[in-house]
């Protein structure tokens, strides 16, 4: 794993559990209970946040392991995506800061959840 | 059921590294880590990698084939110890010089299962035991965690180019 | 020994009957591309089958599926159980495993073969499937035909042969950020894509004689990867020409290791 120790650790301040592992050479941490932002359901999820582009042109992805809704309508395009053995959703979101440490990358990727476009 | 599943590439080099002479031991042995996968018939036992004995680990003993020592065992508690996180196992690998159906001979079945309490104390979360190949064919016995009994496996595929697969009902 | 049905194919080796029924082979996609695989997986003598397939035949399947027939259509049978059925009216005492569901909902039996077809229709669908199979240790072969352009409309496919330690379909140049992005951006929908039966058969055929090859190593050519692009205009299938500078034999992707059931770090 190549990131910051220090990255790392604020990511943990997101979730209750956190994991690290990669596949297809592509780097994933697995966030146990997940808090979502207020209006979302449910408060918490567990997640796959994939930091870097996976070469679908998003430069990284929240997947999901159940459905989640928030204020806004969002188009969950990824549906039933095997990661780990498991089957994950995702919704349409492009981050558009540049070199964001983890804990940026994921806040920005949550915007997606409560922003209206 | 269970399968013990390894590369061609693995697989060749392994054969490579035991059919090398030794100044005084018969024949050689080796250790392969492995790690478990379910399936719907069971469970795999898929070979990581292949850890070679140095030639200084062999103890010269003319009443076997082959005697390792504690320094052997040694480098192998390493390697289990390393391999806990990942709960890879090691499987105790050797070859019998004849074609077809291979078992354990009267000297494997006195030394070979007393080595794995040692492996299972070391990565009790990890499968641990012993491979046989012949010329052609393959036998395997896998202790599972949790499990102080072996299992014979019912299938040992080598998966390149070529092929193959051993199958113990075939045997039958 | 071959006799009998099997005396034809003697030329793959006097245990070539033992070795193909050794396999355990799956078929992800029973279709255009997948029922021709099927067929001819059973025509050979393979006996040991994972197929997968959720999708019933339609009318406008019958123009390319294999062992369809109009009353099939009419009822709207499973495609599962038409490749069932020409497995089994081929195969004396074939083991066949069907799942008229996703391989991810069920992809345990998946596990269990050494050669896994696969005949879908996205990208990320082939790409999860060869993680499953580098992860279990399985042969890979990807199969996949379209139609593009006018005037004239140009047939193009592909056949991939992605095995343990050799080259993913990333490294030869096949599963490329481009045409990931534009299916992602299409949200993965794939269409009423043309499909036609006889490119299908040409792409059959090519991936089943890959798979008889790493089976009864007939060829000696011992292939680490392949790549082969088909041209339906030309009439031509060649090796791609990305693996011109690909080392076939090693992958970046897939450490060697990492096998089995997934393992993640605590952090």
């Amino acid at each position: 794993m190549n990131y910051p120790p220090e990255q790392v650790e604020e990511l943990k301040a997101y979730c209750s559990k956190l994991h690290y592992f990669e596949e297809a050479g592509f780097p994933y941490f697995r966030m146990g209970g997940l808090r979502l932002p207020t209006g979302c359901s449910p408060v918490e999820v567990e997640a796959l946040y994939c930091p870097v582009d996976r070469g679908d042109g998003y430069p990284s992805r929240l997947f999901f392991l159940e459905p989640v809704s928030g204020p806004f309508s969002r188009n969950w395009h990824v549906s039933n995506l095997h990661i780990q053995g498991q089957n994950w959703t995702a919704y349409s979101w492009k981050v558009g800061v540049a070199n964001p440490t983890l804990a940026v990358g994921l806040v920005e990727l949550m915007k997606g959840l409560t922003r209206p476009q | 059921m269970i399968e013990v599943r390894v590369s061609r590439e693995m697989y060749e080099a392994m054969r490579a590294d035991l059919a090398r002479p030794h100044e005084f031991a018969a024949e050689r042995v080796g250790f392969s880590m492995g790690r478990i996968g379910i399936t719907a018939s069971g469970c795999m036992i898929l070979l990581t990698r292949y850890c070679s004995v140095p030639d200084e680990h062999y103890i010269d003993d003319p009443t076997v084939g082959a005697r390792i020592g504690t320094d052997a065992l040694t480098a192998v508690a390493h390697a289990i110890y390393h391999g806990r996180a990942k709960a890879e196992g090691v499987f105790h690998v050797h070859v019998h010089e004849h074609y077809g159906k291979t078992g354990m001979s009267r000297t494997d079945k006195a030394e070979l299962p007393k080595l794995v309490p040692g492996f299972r104390s070391v990565g009790p979360q990890a499968p641990h035991g012993i491979i046989i190949w012949s010329l052609d064919h393959a036998a395997a016995w896998v202790w599972l965690p949790g499990s102080s009994e072996p299992v014979r496996a019912d299938k040992t595929s080598i998966v390149g180019a070529p092929i193959s697969v051993f199958r113990e009902e075939w045997l039958s | 020994m071959n006799q009998g049905r099997t005396s034809r194919q003697s030329f793959l080796g006097p245990d070539s009957d033992e070795r193909i029924a050794s396999i355990t082979v799956g078929v992800v996609g029973l279709g255009g591309g997948g029922s021709h695989v099927v067929q001819q997986l059973a025509h050979i003598g393979f006996r040991d089958f994972v197929i997968y397939d959720d999708d019933v035949v339609e009318d406008s399947n019958l123009n390319r599926l294999v062992g369809g027939t109009s009353g099939d259509a009419l009822s709207l049978l499973p495609k599962l159980d038409i490749a069932q059925r020409t497995i089994h009216g081929l195969v004396t005492g074939a083991r066949v495993r069907g799942f008229a569901c996703r391989w991810q909902n069920q992809p345990e039996a998946l596990r269990e073969c050494q050669i896994v077809f696969g005949c879908v229709d996205s990208y990320v669908g082939r790409s999860e499937l060869e993680v499953s199979c580098r992860r279990y240790l399985a042969h890979y072969i990807d199969v996949g035909m379209d139609v593009h352009g006018t005037n004239p409309p140009i047939i193009g496919g592909q056949v991939v042969q992605s095995s343990p330690g050799g080259a993913c379909m990333r490294c030869m140049g096949y599963l490329t950020p481009a045409r990931l992005s534009e299916e992602a951006a299409r949200y993965g929908e794939a269409g009423a894509r043309p499909q036609v039966v006889w490119p299908n058969g040409v792409l059959a055929s090519t991936a089943v004689g890959l798979a008889v090859d790493l089976v009864c190593d007939w060829t000696k050519k011992r292939r680490r990867a392949e790549y082969l692009v088909y041209d339906g205009n030309k009439g031509t299938m060649l090796q791609s020409v990305t693996l011109n500078h690909v080392d076939l034999a090693s992958c970046p992707h897939f450490p060697v290791g990492d096998l089995g059931e997934p393992f993640e770090v605590e952090l």
